[in-house]
């Protein structure tokens, strides 16, 4: 192997985990953008997506759908798990974070942690605690492309990943939904007193981040192979790495936090000493931050608004 | 009728009193990690446990074995707070724990408040090394592990160069630290790599694809099952045809299963139980009891350390620290696990076995201590 197919491996490679981080990170910069709250329960909710995707792919396996309908199953997978996660992030915003929207931050903060919690564990008593095998349907073919390999799994997941992001890039700016969401974003009181429904908004904004972190859920039980009720954490510590990076509230700034948290990750351990792998991914950050407080795209938030 | 009365109430007594006495509980506590990443080899050494106080019955001298969960979620501090909770609820022997960064601080209020101490899976070779008299081990050691997979590269594949992965923890960095020198001794292979990961993450490309690189002959997977079946799923993707060897941690069914196809030819140490009726009957029992297809690694393990804690007890007549300790060091118990004789140290004499994956299955292999085929 030499340098250059080395290197385009490892690009490869990062692009797609980067691309992984970043739709997760989607969700936490999207609810941030609209009612400033991190809201933590956005791991457990992408474990969900990934535990509804094996039950609904094993179950097409076993009746043989997955080898005629291949397209379809992959429409009914992804489609069921982000359904269902919709309907568990509104929820979730019904019970735990409106009836604090008006509260203190520190509380809503505190309920979303607790919701953290109450998921993880009642996702641990309904689906056990060890690791879940998903259903193979990739296989394990490759594409070689300058001695750099390339499974059909991985161009599946990049493509559908870059997809979102466009079409929810799109929907944000070129429908009157977006237009509703980025004015509640701006400004909530103006933007109620225009006429817009912010209850609304809110909860289409719950339903679209969670189902995003969902689609991201089955990707990786897809492309890994395994899923657990504890999964989401190491990937909501990156994911939400990747959206303060980028500039929390901001969704190109979580598109590229994510990319660049993907690359750093890979990169380093490609070059150097992989003990030192997740160290340096929270240094940048905390260097960035030092820079540029607001992150990479973010606004910046020390302007006072009067 | 004052006296009948009298005699009734004095009868009564008798029995309150007796039943007092005799309501004994014998308390056993288990330590493992219920939660977290390696909560199923957690819950196969409680089930194990279970499983050992269901099938010994009663207990001369008890009326009721009582079985007490601790977690120590693989974390040195949760495991130190489960066993000072475990003394707490006044628990006769602790069966425990799993990760030995986690056994290792447990040991310290366990072996002060003189409570004899069986791990059903840590093998790091420091834990039997400190002179704690209550401690034992019931699967052979790291060290041990190192020398046969080292064995193995040297005498069976004749490999020339090999990378080493692990994770940082005590129990796989203990063991790639030992299969280093053990290598260094011989110098017939050359160890090209050492690349860590992280334990809880999903991908490994990254150092997969550096190994790629380098490519050498053997690449030795120091990691936990979660981990490794996903590590060898990922360098299949990438093309990797470098022989794989793990060990005692990814010996579980759970790695064939998540593994699939990718887990072919990839070798494992591990102890090998003897094929014999009484192995067949736990398995069927512990099956049937957790209503699992296939009975976890350190279940084995567990369950003899529950039978043998039992008999010991019952043998003994006491369940104080000095007398028990004695007992299980003086006698040789029979196990699903063979025959189980401690040293001094609290260490058995138990070898491990070259094993590979073969049509999903685990299959004897390579013997490190006759240098012959299975």
């Amino acid at each position: 192997m030499d340098l250059s197919s080395f290197l385009l491996q490892q690009i490869i490679n990062a692009v797609f985990l980067g691309s992984i981080y970043a739709l997760i990170a989607l969700g936490y910069t999207m609810v941030y953008g609209i009612i400033e709250l991190i809201n933590f329960a956005h791991g457990e909710l992408f474990t969900a997506g990934a535990f509804i995707g094996v039950i609904v792919l094993t179950a097409l396996q076993q009746i043989g759908f997955v080898d005629t309908h291949f397209v379809l199953t992959m429409i009914i997978v992804f489609g069921l798990a982000m359904a269902y996660v919709a309907v568990l992030g509104v929820a979730l915003e019904h019970v735990a974070y409106k009836p604090l929207r008006t509260s203190s931050r520190l509380s809503a903060l505190l309920s979303a942690l607790g919701m953290s919690i109450f998921l993880s564990n009642g996702m641990m008593l309904s689906q056990g605690v060890s690791d879940r095998a998903y259903p193979q349907v990739f296989g394990l073919e490759s594409i070689e492309i300058m001695g750099a390999r390339i499974t059909n799994g991985q161009i599946f997941i990049i493509i559908l990943a870059i997809a979102l992001m466009v079409g929810l890039q799109l929907f944000v700016h070129r429908t009157r939904l977006g237009k509703a969401m980025r004015a509640t974003a701006q400004n909530k009181t103006m933007a109620r007193i225009l006429g817009i429904n912010i209850d609304q908004t809110i909860r289409i904004t719950f339903m679209i981040g969670p189902a995003l972190g969902a689609a991201a859920g089955v990707m990786v039980g897809l492309y890994y192979g395994a899923v657990r009720f504890d999964m989401g954490f190491i990937f909501m510590i990156k994911a939400f790495a990747a959206a303060i990076l980028g500039g929390i509230g901001s969704i190109p700034g979580a598109m590229v936090g994510g990319l660049i948290i993907g690359g750093i990750e890979v990169m380093w351990a490609a070059f150097l000493p992989s003990a030192w792998k997740d160290v340096t991914t929270f240094t940048v950050l905390i260097m960035v931050l030092y820079f540029r407080p607001a992150g990479l795209l973010g606004e910046s938030s020390t302007e006072v608004r009067v | 009728m004052k006296k009948v009365g009298i005699l009734v109430l004095s009868l009564a007594l008798i029995l309150g009193f007796q039943s007092l006495v005799l309501a004994e509980t014998l308390k056993i506590g288990t330590l493992s990690p219920l939660t977290g990443p390696y909560a199923q080899d957690g819950t196969d050494i409680l089930q194990g446990v279970k499983t050992a106080v269901a099938v010994y019955g009663p207990v001369k001298g008890y009326d009721k074995v009582e079985v007490i969960p601790g977690d120590s979620a693989c974390d040195g501090g949760k495991a130190t707070m489960a066993a000072n909770k475990l003394i707490n609820s006044g628990v006769d022997v602790v069966i425990g724990a799993y990760c030995s960064s986690a056994t290792e601080p447990a040991q310290i209020p366990l072996m002060e408040a003189k409570i004899v101490q069986i791990t059903p899976a840590s093998t790091n070779e420091r834990l039997t090394a400190k002179g704690y008299k209550y401690f034992f081990r019931m699967p052979p050691r790291d060290d041990v592990q190192a020398w046969s997979t080292v064995q193995f590269i040297e005498n069976k594949l004749k490999a020339k160069t090999l990378a080493l992965i692990d994770d940082k923890q005590t129990y796989t960095a203990g063991l790639t630290a030992n299969i280093t020198k053990f290598a260094k001794e011989k110098n017939k292979v050359k160890i090209v790599a050492h690349e860590y990961i992280t334990p809880g993450d999903s991908d490994f490309t990254a150092v997969l694809t550096k190994l790629k690189r380098i490519n050498p002959d053997v690449i030795y997977m120091g990691v936990y099952q979660p981990e490794g079946s996903k590590m060898i799923q990922q360098a299949r993707k990438l093309g990797m045809n470098n022989i794989f060897i793990s060990e005692d941690a990814v010996y579980h069914p759970k790695f064939l299963e998540v593994g699939g196809p990718a887990a072919e030819g990839v070798y494992l140490t591990f102890a090998k139980a003897p094929e014999t009726p009484e192995k067949e009957q736990f398995i069927k029992t512990y099956k049937a009891m957790w209503k699992v297809d296939a009975v976890g690694t350190y279940a084995y393990f567990a369950y003899d350390a529950g039978m043998m804690a039992l008999a010991a007890i019952e043998k003994a007549g006491t369940t104080k620290g000095d007398a028990l300790q004695k007992t299980i060091r003086d006698n040789t118990w029979s196990g699903v696990t063979g025959d189980i004789k401690f040293d001094e140290h609290g260490d058995r004499k138990l070898a491990h076995i070259v094993w590979i994956v073969k049509d999903n299955k685990f299959v004897p292999y390579w013997d490190p201590m006759t240098g012959k085929d299975l």
